[in-house]
């Protein structure tokens, strides 16, 4: 008896899952379709979710893929999220290792400010900035647009990577010191390497942020050569008197993927970061 | 070591390493966080000079009175607010409920994590643009309502009315948020002691016992966590209503922070843009405190 209620619910929990799952992905599946049928079939009406079979076309990924303007805001995209990445990744664990383990005059003042600007949304910041990168002469830059980047995702990197360094015990450390090593020492050998799963989970998290930023590059960048992807995507939907769907969704696809694998590969740092990071409990 | 844990470097060259270790952070958030900080609060009180007199002139809290006596500045709060009211909540409870069912599942774990997260991870450009799409008058959604199902006469014009292109962009904001709802509840849930829910069952408690009297107490400190991110998050709603409406019809849709980005580089009005973006700050600094607090005061009375 107890097993047969068991296996009720649990079919029920992966019903209600499915469903929600469901709901998840049509919209993504929709995109799909629509980047796979004949670009001059996109007002038809009645709408088809699925393109008929003898419809199914890659038209619109080859108008896509022959673009030159394209690989160029693709790469322009890969660059600027590598490279805040990166920088955020080691700005933030240095700044999180410090706060976690030693003490020096401003510590609680600099950790406050973390949390302060962790506040204050991005966007908002968005007009005294653009004065900023005006006076330094970084407009129309592509990476011009890094410090940025790196200088919004460095208070949230440094709570989650702080957290996560806090669980690490000392013992490591002091024994490391024992054996005559220095600051950069323990830096390098205890606490870069054991807070990996936070570092990996918040560089998914700056990987995205710089990879799908839109207003900021919409206004700093003018040059099409210089666009990101959002930009180009965005500017692809304005462009003509009566938006080219399939071309906007194809394109849409093809931005996703680098995300889909950088996501996939690195999924199972998400939770494990999160778990023993700034949130506990 | 002192009782925090932290300890003071003794020798000049750690003390050194420490230095060089802070320095490029304390460089970044000087220059690229704090002076923008500080830049905004000087912006908002001067209005920039033009040709003959180009120095700025000191117009004291008048940018203000301007922002509080704009009718569109409160249409677009009311809209943040509501924005944040209606999505913030259901993101919380739809990701809460996905992480608990699927916290307890045997198997698929990790595809149904993936799946939850997909929205998450494509881009705001790209989601408001499918949204548009689907909500489209002659859209996918509108065919589904009047001709499939038949809930509704004619197609309606979702994205040329106030109401209806924010519940667009509220629909949009909630299914895109569910995913990162369920892995910050996921790593909650998987941190509470099994023992609990263990010597719950002993003592015969149900699942919804369980959950009310277990769960939810044990990740308070991520419910807050996620609380203060997401009205953030609500706040800083931009993108998805400027591909989608545009602020459109007559700015009668726009948020807090497109309406601040639309009087600063279509009008140039940038006095005012900063009075705006530092009355929002004001804003979201006030309920962060008061979120802090309402939920340290329920810790003591318990």
């Amino acid at each position: 008896m107890p097993m047969k209620r068991i296996r009720y619910s649990e079919l029920l929990m992966y019903f209600a899952l499915s469903l929600g799952g469901l709901v998840s992905v049509l919209p993504m599946i929709y995109m799909l379709s629509t980047s796979l049928k004949p670009n001059g079939a996109l007002y038809e009406y009645p709408p088809h979710f699925f393109p008929s079979k003898s419809n199914i076309t890659v038209e619109n990924y080859i108008y896509i893929f022959q673009q030159q303007k394209f690989y160029i805001n693709f790469i322009n995209s890969l660059l600027v999220s590598v490279l805040t990445v990166a920088l955020a990744a080691a700005i933030s664990a240095s700044l999180a290792f410090c706060i976690a383990r030693f003490r020096f005059p401003g510590r609680r003042m600099l950790f406050g400010l973390v949390i302060a600007t962790m506040i204050i949304p991005g966007t908002a910041l968005i007009v005294p900035q653009f004065e900023l990168a005006t006076f330094l002469h970084i407009t129309n830059k592509l990476w011009g647009l890094i410090p940025f980047y790196v200088a919004w995702v460095i208070p949230f990197s440094t709570f989650m990577i702080k957290g996560f360094i806090e669980g690490i015990p000392r013992d490591f450390d002091e024994a490391v010191y024992m054996d005559g090593g220095s600051v950069f020492t323990v830096f390098r050998a205890i606490a870069v390497p054991l807070s990996g799963p936070a570092i990996a989970s918040v560089s998914i998290f700056n990987f995205l942020t710089a990879w799908e930023e839109y207003p900021w590059a919409l206004t700093v960048i003018n040059d099409n050569a210089k666009r990101t992807l959002p930009i180009a995507i965005a500017g692809f939907f304005g462009e003509h008197q009566f938006t080219q769907w399939g071309y906007v969704f194809a394109m849409s696809v093809a931005s996703l993927i680098p995300v889909l694998i950088i996501f996939i590969c690195f999924q199972r740092y998400f939770v494990k970061g999160l778990q023993t990071g700034g949130i506990k409990g | 070591m002192g009782k925090d844990g932290v300890m003071e470097a003794k020798s000049l060259k750690n003390r050194l390493q420490i230095f060089l270790l802070l320095l490029p952070g304390i460089f970044m958030f000087a220059v690229f966080t704090i002076y923008p900080i500080g830049k905004l609060l000087f912006m908002s009180f001067f209005q920039s000079g033009y040709g003959s007199s180009p120095a700025d002139a000191f117009v004291g809290f008048q940018s203000y009175k301007m922002v509080l006596s704009d009718r569109t500045f409160w249409v677009s709060f009311e809209n943040t607010l509501l924005y944040t009211l209606v999505t913030v909540p259901a993101q919380m409870a739809t990701g809460l409920l996905a992480a608990v069912l699927i916290n307890g599942l045997p198997r698929f774990q990790v595809g149904f994590r993936v799946i939850y997260y997909l929205p998450v991870i494509t881009s705001w450009v790209i989601v408001s643009l499918v949204f548009k799409y689907i909500f489209n008058t002659e859209g996918m959604l509108n065919y589904f309502l009047s001709q499939v199902i038949r809930a509704t006469e004619g197609n309606i014009a979702w994205l040329d009315s106030r109401w209806g292109g924010l519940t667009v962009a509220m629909l949009l904001g909630i299914w895109k948020g569910v995913g990162w709802n369920m892995v910050v509840f996921l790593a909650a849930l998987q941190n509470v002691p099994k023992a609990l829910y263990e010597s719950a069952s002993i003592d015969g408690c149900g699942a919804v016992h369980k959950f009310f009297y277990i769960t939810l107490p044990s990740i308070k400190s991520t419910t807050l966590f996620a609380l203060v991110m997401l009205t953030i998050g609500g706040f800083n709603v931009f993108t998805s209503i400027k591909m989608i409406t545009d602020g459109k019809p007559m700015h009668q849709t726009e948020t807090v922070l497109t309406w601040m980005y639309y009087k600063a580089f279509n009008e140039g009005q940038f006095s005012y843009a900063a009075a705006l973006s530092f009355i929002v700050a004001v804003v979201l600094v006030f309920l962060a405190v008061l979120q802090f607090r309402t939920m340290k005061n329920r810790d003591e009375g318990d």
